[in-house]
């Protein structure tokens, strides 16, 4: 809400600039910005328009002679609609500044000359929307006569300087220029001088013509009417009308200005009905029925729910409670009689009608955060006062009571040590009672122990920690000095598994792989695409689009939208990991279990043309030594495999193998299916995916020194020629069934596949190495190891030894 | 010719023959032919027979100065000609050392966890435990246990994703402040923990907003947390991240978990608080926010809440990337873009 210094003046001296202000709030309460209405709008005054004539060369506009409070009055050329004679309007002199930088000249219009213009409010920068209805499509005239020639922008308001004040949802007190006076006055050690709103005793009668009901006294703590009889419902007072319109509230008339110029007063929204339009004399609050119509004061139709709450009378649907007034019984000009309600509706039956009606407003707005109930009845006291100050009634009734809730002031207790503790201050106890005082809160001391009694209008407040903040902020935080916690020493650091995912994503990273994130909402394409799991989808119950839908089952879609996304910007050679969660819903649960996974995708070529080099594309091998390197960081004790599969349906089925440590599948690697690629629009693609946690959970290695060995090794070469369908796995596994206990390795140096092998055959060429830690090995025993070796392979696999 | 002139010629022709050689071979041979014991120093001396006995010892000397003299003409010659040859060969190796290099790429860790990990970094050299906690979460412990019940106007502050009535993506890391605070044995010292990690609000995609995006909670409670730790350890994390010469400061604000709330801002990095673009001429960057733990948030995980305090803190790993690295649309950390990602390489 925007306080103006003007309107903040009646309750306390205001003795520094509009910035100095924002920024003091800002720091010791509420987020403040400065506001300063017409800036850089000049020559703005008020003229009295002692003769008008039509343009003689067109048909709507007109000729004025405008006293601007100078020696001779001036000629304007005006084509409103609404413009005559003796009317105080505005007027923009030559050279006036107007907003968005227009300028205003004289110059002739249609051959006569005109020195200025008269402007509508809108004009000079009130929004449309909040202009009296009546001016909103023409120029503006003052209610009254003015001094001619004075400032315009001062009488309309227009001039006010304002903090904005930013407010958090707990903070509501300040929606309204009391609780606002209250929290600056806090500020600046000034307490504010609030009126009591004093009512003509002599109108206030015994009436008896209304009565009022609440059906649910939770919902509606406090239900009060006055009544009005014989009022004049016109134009209200200047002042009036400018402070509304600069609250963003459009002048209607006397009663609803009233209404509303309270609300922003005391922050308590004040409704008001036309009481001869209503069905029975007799206000009931109830909640609606379900499909029960209502009509708003706009003229469309609400339909109903059973949650709302709504004023009627009969079968009238007066409003709905707290958030809209209804066209039934709204105060028109031709009002007589006048009911006003000054209520407190529950906050969130308010914000939910709101919210389900799309109707939230400045009423609801003050009820879904809370307004004060210790000043509800005075509230609609003032509202009774203020429309009997401009529209003389003749009676006034008492308060008509259809709930009231007693308004007690909370009471907190607190340790003047335990308030130092916290904030890690000593302040003095009279520093921190004067504090209290400054607040506006009554305490009482006893040893340490202080009790607050906290006033109505600060409702936020209940424990000690709220009178700590307060006694901090006021104090301010700027002289808070820092310390750090002195409790016991602590060791920090990561979880285990954190350390453990740490090593295999610095083993991409350090093989050349960027890091990418992706979201773990897609859509249903996306997580069925490598449901490798096959694990039951989780939905989002409201998602926003589809493609935000389900939560991942896979991070390879999230990969390959990023190859995508990369080579539709000529990209090409990509080399990606995400290392993340994915979730596994299993069946009969409502709660997925989070898996972290470590995923790559590579695509284009790992090595580049260049002066010395010649480029090389991305195959199932590189990607594959990738993984293997990543998987000698598990530490695992585990032996780990590829096992050709053609089970994931977006894999090439030639190209694509499950990961498995001992036999238990922990990830999959491959190419993917060119029809899958083609669909992304990316070229040739390779990913691997691993399961993190199932890696985690392996038995690690027991690392025992050994000394590099001392004695030579020994190396023999094998060719076969085996039947292509064998895979190097088979052989490689077979060699070390048979080669003993000297055999330490068994590298495939050679693979032919062609015309000069016998057709359906490849041939393989390895290199053994034999070693002995602990002795020269022997040709005898080395052609032993490696003849055991040759006949297995003969026998399991018919190889021809070449 | 007498044997000493005979002598003395051999020497002058011997190194004549050493200097003019161009190759180390021709050295070789000629060692061999004027050295060797068939060569002609060793012939001629086989006329010493004839020379008179007195003059024998001068022409042995003289003989053995000939063959050193032609020994040393050929050794130098040697080195010259050796010199000669790494000189060229040196030249003939010379590169363009400006051609490309052979590129031998690291992979660039993805910015926001650059600069998560930093945080985290920090937080453990200061005792804190890192916890990730869950990005699905129950209800209960994203708002409930946060003193967040079901119509709060809270609530109203970050559109949630439910999956089902009582489960949720969730929308704070703060969600893990319940978990950690229940599971903690406080005889064991305070509890210390920073909780990074993914949230997930209800936001449509755009420059600042992103549906999913990354937050660190951190939290300590032990008998003596104060407003003043709090300002310690958020000024010692800002000049961490910002630089030695920030400043910090704490305005009021409102958050349903803790009590006093308040909105750290830090001293503009850019302008060193001149005012500037990036401080929206304030000298000030609001970078965080933070609080002592809500009496009843310690009570509702069984802790004593006159007897213990806490103190907690959540951050924007995006905003402090943002800020630090001049990044205007929050879009471009889920884009991927590798030049966009690569030239964050080594930054933290």
């Amino acid at each position: 809400m925007k306080i103006s210094l003007n309107w903040l003046k009646e309750y306390i001296p205001v003795t520094h600039t509009v910035e100095e202000i924002a920024n003091k709030v800002s720091l010791t309460g509420i987020e403040s910005n400065p506001v300063t209405l017409s800036q850089g709008l000049d020559k703005l005054v008020v003229g009295h328009i002692t003769s008008i004539k039509p343009h003689p060369d067109s048909d709507h506009l007109n000729v004025c002679t405008v006293d601007v409070g100078e020696d001779e009055d001036i000629q304007i050329v005006c084509g409103a609609p609404n413009v005559a004679d003796g009317q105080y309007v505005i007027v923009a002199r030559h050279g006036a500044h107007l907003p968005e930088g227009k300028r205003i000249k004289h110059g002739k219009i249609r051959g006569i000359e005109s020195n200025g213009m008269i402007c509508g409010l809108d004009e000079i920068g009130v929004p449309e929307k909040y202009v009296p209805e009546a001016f909103q499509n023409g120029i503006y005239v003052f209610p009254e006569a003015e001094k001619t020639g004075s400032n315009a922008l001062e009488l309309l308001g227009l001039t006010d300087e304002m903090v904005d004040l930013d407010i958090t949802p707990n903070r509501a007190d300040t929606l309204g220029m009391h609780g606002a006076a209250w929290e600056i006055g806090a500020t600046y050690d000034e307490k504010p001088d609030i009126k009591k709103a004093e009512l003509d005793d002599a109108k206030v009668k015994e009436l008896s013509d209304v009565t009022a009901e609440v059906n649910d006294p939770k919902l509606v703590p406090d239900f009060l009417l006055r009544e009005l009889k014989d009022i004049t419902v016109g134009e209200s007072p200047l002042w009036m009308q400018r402070r509304l319109w600069n609250q963003n509230i459009q002048p209607v008339n006397n009663v609803i200005d009233a209404a509303n110029y309270v609300m922003i007063e005391y922050g308590q929204p004040i409704q008001a009905y036309d009481l001869d339009k209503l069905q029975e004399n007799k206000l009931v609050v109830r909640n609606a029925k379900s499909g029960e119509k209502f009509t708003l004061e706009d003229d469309t139709e609400k339909s109903l729910s059973h949650n709302d709450l709504v004023v009627t009378s009969g079968t009238q649907i007066l409003g709905l409670a707290g958030v809209a007034g209804g066209i039934s019984a709204r105060v028109t000009p031709d009002t007589k009689n006048v009911l006003l309600e000054s209520a407190v509706f529950d906050g969130v039956s308010v914000r939910k009608s709101a919210q389900r009606h799309d109707l939230r407003g400045d009423a609801s707005n003050r009820y879904e955060k809370g307004v004060d109930n210790g000043s509800v009845s005075e509230a609609l006291q003032r509202a009774v006062q203020l429309v009997d100050q401009t529209g003389s009634v003749s009676e006034i009734s008492q308060e008509i009571v259809g709930n009231k809730t007693e308004a007690n002031p909370t009471v907190i207790t607190g340790s003047i040590a335990h308030i130092n503790h916290l904030m890690g201050l000593d302040l003095s106890t009279d520093k921190i009672m004067k504090i209290i005082d400054q607040l506006g809160f009554e305490a009482k001391l006893d040893g340490d122990a202080v009790t607050v009694t906290i006033p109505t209008r600060r409702w936020d407040m209940a424990i000690e920690a709220d009178l700590i903040e307060e006694v901090i902020r006021i104090y301010g935080y700027e002289n808070l000095k820092g310390t750090l916690p002195s409790g016991m020493e602590t060791s920090g650091g990561y979880s285990p598994k954190r350390e453990f995912s740490n090593k295999l994503s610095d083993s991409l990273l350090s093989q050349g792989l960027d890091e990418v994130i992706n979201f773990a909402l897609l859509s249903k394409t996306e997580v069925k695409a490598f449901n490798t799991k096959k694990t039951n989808l989780t939905k989002l119950l409201h998602p926003m689009t589809e493609d935000h839908e389900y939560l991942r089952t896979s991070l390879i879609p999230g990969l390959v939208n990023n190859v995508a996304y990369n080579q539709a910007r000529n990209n090409n050679d990509i080399a990606i990991f995400e290392q993340a969660r994915i979730f596994d819903r299993h069946q009969g649960e409502d709660r997925p279990a989070e898996v972290e996974y470590i995923s790559g995708a590579i695509s284009g070529n790992i090595a580049n043309d260049s002066w010395n080099t010649t480029k090389k594309e991305v195959d199932f091998y590189d990607v594959k030594g990738i993984v293997e390197e990543l998987l000698s960081f598990t530490n695992a004790k585990s032996h780990f495999e590829y096992v050709t599969t053609d089970e994931i349906t977006n894999l090439h089925p030639g190209q694509s193998a499950f990961i498995t440590a001992d036999g238990q599948r922990v990830g999959y690697i491959g190419k993917l299916h060119p029809s899958y690629q083609s669909e992304h629009n990316i070229d040739d693609t390779f990913v691997f995916e691993l399961n993190i946690d199932e890696l985690f959970e392996l038995n690690k290695r027991k690392v025992q020194s050994q000394t590099a060995p001392k004695y030579p090794s020994v190396s023999r070469d094998l060719a076969i020629l085996v039947d292509k369908d064998v895979e190097s796995g088979q052989i490689v596994n077979d060699i070390f069934t048979n080669g003993g206990k000297y055999l330490i390795d068994a590298n495939i140096f050679d693979l032919y596949q062609g015309s000069h092998v016998k057709p359906g055959h490849k041939s393989l060429g390895y290199h053994l190495v034999f070693q002995n830690p602990n002795d020269t090995l022997t040709d005898e025993t080395v052609e032993q190891a490696f003849d055991v070796i040759k006949e297995s392979l003969v026998q399991k696999f018919n190889v021809e030894i070449r | 010719m007498s044997l000493n002139d005979k002598l003395k010629d051999l020497r002058k022709n011997g190194i004549n023959e050493a200097k003019r050689a161009e190759r180390l071979q021709e050295l070789n041979d000629l060692r061999v032919n004027l050295l060797g014991k068939k060569g002609p120093i060793t012939k001629a001396l086989r006329g010493m027979k004839d020379v008179p006995a007195e003059e024998r010892p001068e022409i042995g000397t003289l003989a053995n100065n000939v063959k050193k003299d032609i020994q040393l003409a050929i050794e130098e010659k040697m080195d010259e000609l050796n010199q000669q040859m790494i000189t060229k060969k040196l030249e003939d190796e010379r590169i363009d050392v400006t051609l490309p290099a052979q590129s031998r790429t690291i992979g660039t860790r993805h910015i926001l966890k650059q600069t998560i990990e930093d945080i985290e970094e920090f937080f453990i050299g200061l005792g804190y435990q890192v916890d990730a906690g869950h990005e699905v979460e129950e209800d209960h412990y994203n708002f409930e246990r946060l003193n967040i019940p079901k119509d709060h106007p809270a609530r109203d502050m970050q559109d949630t994703f439910y999956l089902t009535d009582e489960l949720l993506m969730r929308t704070q890391t703060s969600a893990q402040e319940g978990r950690d605070m229940e599971s903690h044995d406080f005889s064991k010292g305070p509890l210390k923990v920073v909780s990074p990690g993914v949230v997930y609000r209800r936001d449509d995609d755009d420059a600042t907003h992103s549906h999913q995006f990354h937050q660190i909670e951190g939290l300590v409670v032990d008998k003596n947390v104060s407003m003043a730790d709090l300002k310690g350890t958020l000024e010692a994390l800002c000049r961490h991240v910002f630089g030695p010469n920030r400043e910090i400061r704490f305005r009021p604000s409102y958050f349903p978990f803790t009590e006093p709330s308040v909105e750290v801002d830090v001293s503009c990095f850019n302008c060193n608080g001149e005012g500037c673009r990036i401080c929206k001429y304030t000298g000030w960057i609001e970078v965080l926010g933070a609080g002592l733990t809500h009496p009843n948030v310690l009570e509702m995980s069984g802790i004593d809440s006159t007897v213990y305090s806490g103190m907690a803190f959540g951050l924007g790993p995006e905003r402090f990337a943002m800020l630090k690295y001049g990044i205007t649309d929050i879009r471009d950390f889920y884009l991927n873009d590798v030049r966009f990602l690569e030239q964050f390489k080594g930054v933290n």
